[in-house]
């Protein structure tokens, strides 16, 4: 990422005061901020474990989970569900989370009731319940604030 | 027990059995009744830490709901670490609180006891003492904690660890009870004097 003084064509002088700097910062990091696109990959299996098991996934998350039908060739090659562990028929029916993993509909509706991650990868669906959810964005914020703020340093200093 | 519970937990038990890891005699289960419910787990010391060398048993039941619920697991060998109850076995872990996902297994669960007896977590710990002495004295913590792996797991006894055997033993002369004193004798850097003071009172 190119800095923001070779982007204004200056050099940071010896005599940049604390408060330049800080200003410096802050404005690169709105930049950084307003060209961020809205789908941002995040990671949160790294969000620090509560007491409590994340809420449900919401009603609506869980409806419009996408059926499909298990191939002769996936079965033939011995793929299972990672709820119960039994090896998929032939053309049998699962559901499909984002994360693309298959489960039996008894197997996944069930956990999906209790918790909104994936049972295997966490893959994180919406949930009903808006104090999670604030939390969670809150969380994904602070995260991306602290890369840019590395991005920038490494940068700057780097 | 629920069919998907039971199912699943044959399943497990064959991928425990057939794994890598007990082939290598890093992890064992065995049943306990014939429903199911209540197995005998078992992890080795992992190599490079104070519980090199023991075998560390540990009471694994399996709840009704099981896999949406994680088994309830504890240590049944007694055992100095920060995560760890050294009274009750009481086993302070994530995935055995609120991040367990039900493809989790207990071939998985195994390996991530083992993995935490490798890699303490003192901030956010299960037993007090232990995780204060893991912070302030890693070394004496580190000769605690083999001390008791050689005293309850069966790990090997070097002839430099004789200076703990001698307090215990002169504490158990005076009439206290082993265990005891040297739960004692941990708990208070190894000073006789506050040990015993302790077991007094
Ligand atoms: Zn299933
Ligand atoms: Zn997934």
């Amino acid at each position: 990422m190119a800095s923001y003084f070779d982007e204004h064509d200056c050099e940071p002088t010896e005599g940049s005061t604390p408060f330049s700097q800080a200003n410096n910062l802050l404005l690169q990091l709105a930049r950084m901020l307003m060209e961020q696109g809205p789908e941002l990959e995040l990671d949160l299996t790294s969000l620090a474990p509560g007491e409590r098991q994340a809420p449900p996934a919401s009603k609506a998350a869980v409806e419009s989970l996408k059926a499909a039908q298990i191939s002769p060739s996936q079965a033939a090659k011995g793929a299972s569900c990672p709820v119960c562990l039994a090896e998929f028929d032939e053309y049998e029916f699962v559901k499909v989370m984002p994360c693309q993993h298959k489960f039996h509909p008894s197997c996944i509706l069930p956990w999906l009731s209790k918790t909104n991650s994936c049972p295997v990868c966490r893959h994180e669906l919406p949930t009903d319940d808006p104090e999670y959810e604030e939390a969670r964005k809150e969380k994904e914020r602070a995260k991306e604030r602290e890369a840019q703020l590395d991005a920038l340093h490494n940068s700057m200093y780097g | 027990m629920a069919n998907i519970a039971v199912a699943r937990i044959k399943r497990e038990f064959r991928e425990v059995v057939k794994s890598e890891e007990a082939a290598k005699c890093n992890i064992r289960v065995e049943l306990i009744d014939d429903n199911f419910t209540e197995l005998r787990g078992e992890i080795a010391g992992p190599p490079e830490t104070p519980y090199e060398g023991g075998k560390f048993l540990l009471e694994i039941k399996i709840p009704e709901t099981y896999p949406f619920n994680p088994p309830k697991v504890k240590f049944m060998t007694k055992i100095w670490h920060p995560n760890i109850s050294s009274v009750t076995g009481a086993i302070c872990l994530d995935i055995l609180k609120d991040q367990w996902a039900a493809a989790m297994t207990l071939r998985t669960v195994l390996l991530s006891l083992q993995a935490l007896l490798s890699a303490a977590e003192p901030d956010d710990p299960q037993d007090a003492v232990v995780a204060k002495q893991y912070k302030e004295n890693r070394h004496l913590w580190e000769k605690t904690a083999r001390h008791w792996a050689q005293e309850y797991a069966e790990a090997p006894k070097s002839k430099k660890d004789d200076e703990f055997y001698d307090k215990v033993s002169q504490l158990a002369e005076m009439g206290f009870d082993r265990h005891k004193a040297l739960t004692a004798l941990s708990a208070h850097e190894w000073n006789m004097e506050r040990a015993t003071q302790d077991l007094i009172s």
